[in-house]
C-alpha cells in the first residue's frame, strides 16, 4: 500500500519533470512571437492558478480577490525599481513578502467567515485595493508607472528583443508552484487543510489548529501569485491599477483550477493548458471590436465542462485510473 | 491517584435554557464509564464542554492534573482527548488511510510515521482493507469505525465515544463492543454517552445518569438500572412506582 503510494508520488514528480523539458524545448521549434506570447501567458497563469489552487482548492476558502495579492506583487518591485533603484529581483521577493502579511492580515478578521461570506469578502477587498491605487498619487494613481527601459538585461529582468527569457522565467515559476504543491501535497500541511476544507469541527477535535492553516495557506499563495505579479509587470513594462489588480485576474487564476480540477495537483496546470490559448485564441478571432464574444465561448465551455465533469478534467484520469486499481 | 478527567461544578447556559448545572463528574484512569439519560438530559453538551467544543459558562474541567476548562479542542486534543461525533463527520473527498493521517499527525510529525501509525490503527480497527477507500463510499457503520479509529491515531489518554453503538444493527453493534474492551484493554480510559441500555451496560465500569442538566445517579451498572429515580427519569413516575 505505502509502496504504491511512493510510486504514484515519484511517477508524478517524473511526469512533471519531462513535461517541463519537452515545455523547455518547445521555442526551439515555435519561432512565432505571438504564439511565444500565448506560451508566456499559459505558463504564468498556470502558475497562478496552481498557487490559488494552495487556498482555494486544497484548504477550500475560496477566494476570488487574488488579484490584490498579484497587484502587490507588481505594483511592490516597479515602486521599489523606479523609486529605489531595487532590481527587480529583490523586489519580486519584497512583493511576495508583503503580500504573504497582506494576506494573513486579510486573514485574521476574514477566515473568522464561512462560505459565500467569504468569497464576497475577498472581492470586495480586493475592489478596495484597486480604488485604493487608482487614487494613490504616488504610486502613479490611475496613470499608473511606466517600467524605464534600459536595453536586454538578466540583472535588470527586461528584455525587448525577445519572448524566450520571460518564457523561460514564467516556466520555472510553473514548475516551483507546482513543485511546492506536490511537496505540501504529501506534508502536515497538506493534511490539515484538505482536513479543514472537507470538516473543520472533526479536524479541530484531531489536533488541527483550523485558523493557523487557513493562515498559512494564505501565506503560501499570496506570496506566490505576487512574484507572478511582478514577473508580469516586468513583461508587460507597464502597469495601472486596472492592467495588474482587476477582478479578471481573480477570475483567470481560479478558472483554470475549476476547470482542470480544484484542489488537485494537475487540475490547474491542465486547466490553463486548454484555457489559456482558447483566452487568446477566441480573442484575437473573435472578439475585436465586438469586446465579448470571446467571453461568451468561454463562459459556454466552462459551463459545459462543469456540467459534463463537475470534478474537472483530471478526473477524466483519475476515473480510469481508479478502476484500474481495483479491478 | 487523581482522576484522569474531572468536572468540578460546571454549568452551561443556551439563553435561558440551563443544559448543565453543577456536573461533577470524574473518570479514573482505565475505566468504561458510560454517560447516559434521556434525550435533553444534557449528556451532549457536557461532552462538547469536556471535548473543548465550547467552554463551560461556569466551572471547571482538569485533564491528567491540569486545568483545561479554557483550551480550545485542538489542543485538548494534543493533551490527549480523543472524540468521535455523534453524526459522523468523515473528511469525504479523502480515503480513509488519509482520514486516519491527519489523526497520526498529532504525535508524529515525520509524514512515514504517521503514514505507519495509521496503518496500525487500520489494522486494529478492522478497516485495513478499506485503506485506500474514499471515506464518501464508505458504510454508516464503517464510518462510525473510522471516526473511532481517527481518534485512536491521536494516541488519546482519553477516549470520547459519542453514541458510536447507536443505529448499528446487533451484530455491528457487537463488534463495537468488542472494540471498544479492545481499547480499553490497550490503557485507554473510555467514556462513552450511549443511548441503548442493553448494549451499554454489561460494558461499562460505571454509569453516570443525567437527568435535566444534573447527575441524577451514578454507580454500577447493575445498580443503576435498579435504581427507582432511572427508572422514573426514563420511563415516567408510575412506572417507577410499580416497579
Amino acid at each position: 500500500m505505502d509502496k504504491n503510494f511512493a510510486a504514484r508520488r515519484r511517477r508524478d514528480l517524473i511526469i512533471a519533470a519531462l513535461l517541463a523539458a519537452l515545455a523547455a524545448l518547445a521555442p526551439l521549434f515555435v519561432k512565432n512571437v505571438y504564439i511565444q506570447n500565448i506560451m508566456v501567458l499559459t505558463l504564468m497563469y498556470a502558475a497562478l492558478s496552481q498557487s490559488w489552487n494552495i487556498l482555494s482548492g486544497y484548504c477550500g476558502q475560496i477566494s476570488l480577490g487574488h488579484a490584490l495579492y498579484f497587484g502587490i506583487g507588481a505594483y511592490t518591485t516597479e515602486l521599489l525599481f523606479t523609486k529605489f533603484g531595487v532590481l527587480p529581483w529583490f523586489g519580486m521577493l519584497a512583493g511576495g513578502a508583503i503580500a504573504a502579511v497582506i494576506a494573513m492580515g486579510l486573514g485574521y478578521p476574514f477566515f473568522r467567515l464561512r462560505g459565500h461570506y467569504f468569497v464576497i469578502a475577498t472581492i470586495v477587498i480586493a475592489e478596495i485595493g484597486l480604488l485604493l491605487f487608482q487614487n494613490w498619487e504616488w504610486a502613479g494613481a490611475a496613470m499608473g508607472i511606466t517600467i524605464p527601459v534600459r536595453g536586454d538585461s538578466w540583472l535588470k529582468f527586461q528584455f525587448m528583443r525577445s519572448k524566450l527569457p520571460y518564457f523561460y522565467f514564467a516556466l520555472a515559476l510553473c514548475c516551483l508552484a507546482w513543485f511546492v504543491t506536490w511537496w505540501l501535497e504529501d506534508s502536515k500541511w497538506g493534511f490539515w487543510w484538505r482536513a479543514v476544507k472537507d470538516n473543520p469541527e472533526a479536524a479541530e477535535s484531531l489536533g488541527v489548529v483550523v485558523f493557523n492553516s487557513k493562515m498559512g495557506a494564505a501565506a503560501v499563495s499570496a506570496f506566490l501569485v505576487a512574484i507572478g505579479g511582478a514577473f508580469y509587470a516586468q513583461f508587460l513594462a507597464y502597469i495601472d491599477p486596472e492592467s495588474v489588480m482587476g477582478f479578471q485576474f481573480s477570475l483567470l487564476m481560479a478558472l483554470p483550477a475549476v476547470l482542470g480540477g480544484i484542489g488537485t495537483l494537475w487540475g490547474p496546470v491542465l486547466g490553463a493548458v486548454i484555457l489559456i490559448p482558447m483566452t487568446e485564441l477566441t480573442r484575437s478571432y473573435i472578439g475585436g471590436s465586438g469586446r465579448g464574444v470571446d467571453l461568451i465561448v468561454y463562459g459556454g465551455l466552462i459551463v459545459a465542462i462543469s456540467l459534463a465533469l463537475p470534478q474537472g478534467l483530471v478526473s477524466l484520469f483519475s476515473r480510469s485510473k481508479a478502476k484500474g486499481a481495483t479491478r | 491517584m487523581t482522576a484522569l478527567l474531572e468536572t468540578r461544578g460546571v454549568w452551561q447556559r443556551f439563553g435561558g435554557l440551563v443544559a448543565n448545572s453543577d456536573v461533577s463528574i470524574s473518570v479514573g484512569r482505565g475505566e468504561i464509564v458510560g454517560l447516559i439519560g434521556p434525550n435533553g438530559a444534557g449528556k451532549s453538551t457536557l461532552f462538547n464542554l469536556i471535548a473543548g467544543v465550547l467552554p463551560p459558562t461556569q466551572g471547571s474541567i482538569w485533564f491528567d492534573g491540569k486545568d483545561v476548562t479554557n483550551l480550545p479542542a485542538a489542543e485538548r486534543c494534543q493533551r490527549g482527548v480523543g472524540r468521535t461525533f455523534q453524526v459522523v463527520k468523515s473528511f469525504e473527498t479523502m480515503t480513509v488511510i488519509d482520514n486516519v493521517i491527519v489523526g497520526a499527525l498529532v504525535r508524529n510529525t515525520v509524514m512515514r510515521e504517521a503514514r505507519r501509525k495509521a496503518h496500525e490503527v487500520l489494522e486494529f480497527t478492522g478497516l485495513a482493507a478499506r485503506a485506500d477507500v474514499l471515506a464518501s463510499d464508505l458504510v454508516p457503520a464503517e464510518k462510525r469505525r473510522l471516526e473511532v479509529a481517527r481518534a485512536l491515531a491521536t494516541e488519546p489518554k482519553l477516549l470520547l465515544l459519542d453514541e458510536v453503538l447507536t443505529g448499528l444493527t446487533p451484530t455491528e453493534a457487537q463488534t463495537g463492543v468488542a472494540l471498544v474492551r479492545k481499547v480499553r484493554d490497550t490503557g485507554i480510559t473510555v467514556l462513552m454517552v450511549e443511548h441503548v441500555m442493553e448494549i451499554v451496560m454489561p460494558l461499562v465500569d460505571r454509569a453516570i445518569v443525567l437527568d435535566l442538566g444534573k447527575v441524577l445517579v451514578e454507580g454500577k451498572p447493575s445498580d443503576v438500572v435498579r435504581d427507582p429515580k432511572v427508572i422514573s427519569a426514563y420511563l415516567g413516575d408510575r412506572h417507577a412506582v410499580s416497579a
